[in-house]
């Protein structure tokens, strides 16, 4: 009774074993240069990370675009969509070696449908920090609107 | 991961981010290296120019960048980032003049750039032309 469950403890100790060493054999299979330079971040959905917020009187819009400057991204109202473009350019620079990628280069477009009615002339974006912010006001008619009570 | 340069394995919230009390995740870095330095460069949006802490000690440099403080945030119809803090950490490899470690930030990423000592810069010998006398 005793001796079967030794048994089948090493069982799974030589699985473990065999498994620990397939995968050292794949890490040295791997090309570490191109391990390496796979960007960790990729598995991203989308770029840029947007984070959509609400309040009384607008829509807010927060995109998360480190090193792009002004003339790198473009905000527009497309049908009932806003539409952001842009491209970060790679920053390997001539005569540097480069050991770490991590950060990828990136042209995007990203149509985000709108939340709700839009004053499409009110839009304004600004970009500070690498944080691209537009803030939509909601159309008038879309606004809470009190109805007064009249006594008659 | 570089050999050159390497982070320092930590899980996200280092002691350094533990001491502000904020949440910090590791942001995403690129290294390069020409004959003069290594160059870090790193995505912290959000980050204002004064939000960057950078810290040697040993042959450990500790990065922390902080957000700007954001006002009472409305509520959120759609999210797919977290506006946390970046924490990182790097070794630094033997041949690197720490005290003339220098960084900027510009639209949200952090350049770092560790001069290398004079002894370790490339040692190009210049060929001159003799006289011919």
């Amino acid at each position: 009774m005793l001796t079967g469950w030794i048994d089948f403890d090493d069982t799974l100790r030589t699985l473990d074993l065999l498994q620990r060493r397939i995968d050292r054999a794949f890490d040295g299979w791997a090309d570490p240069a191109w391990t390496r330079e796979r960007p960790r971040h990729r598995a991203r959905a989308a770029w840029p990370p947007t984070n959509v917020f609400e309040t009384k009187e607008a829509f807010v819009v927060k995109a998360e675009v480190p090193g792009l400057a002004q003339g790198d991204v473009s905000v527009s109202m497309e049908d009932d969509a806003l539409v952001v473009r842009g491209e970060r350019k790679g920053e390997v620079r001539d005569g540097y070696k480069v050991h770490l990628r991590e950060r990828a280069s990136i042209a995007f477009t990203r149509k985000l449908p709108l939340p709700g009615r839009v004053d499409a002339e009110g839009v304004t974006a600004t970009l500070e920090n690498g944080v691209l912010t537009i803030t939509l006001p909601k159309a008038r008619e879309a606004l809470p609107r009190q109805i007064s009570v009249k006594a008659v | 991961m570089s050999d050159v340069i390497s982070t320092v394995p930590e899980k996200n919230g280092t002691a350094h981010a533990k001491a502000y009390q904020r949440r910090a995740s590791a942001p995403p870095v690129d290294v390069f290296e020409n004959a003069d330095e290594l160059l870090l460069v790193a995505d912290v949006p959000g980050v204002p120019p004064d939000g960057v802490d950078l810290r040697v000690e040993n042959d450990t440099l500790t990065l922390f960048a902080r957000r700007s403080e954001t006002k009472d945030e409305p509520p959120a119809l759609a999210r797919e980032y977290d506006e946390v803090d970046f924490a990182t950490r790097f070794r630094i490899p033997a041949g690197i003049d720490t005290g003339s470690i220098t960084a900027e930030t510009k639209n949200g990423t952090l350049l770092v750039r560790l001069p290398k000592t004079a002894a370790v810069k490339a040692r190009k010998i210049v060929v001159r032309q003799g006289s011919g006398d």
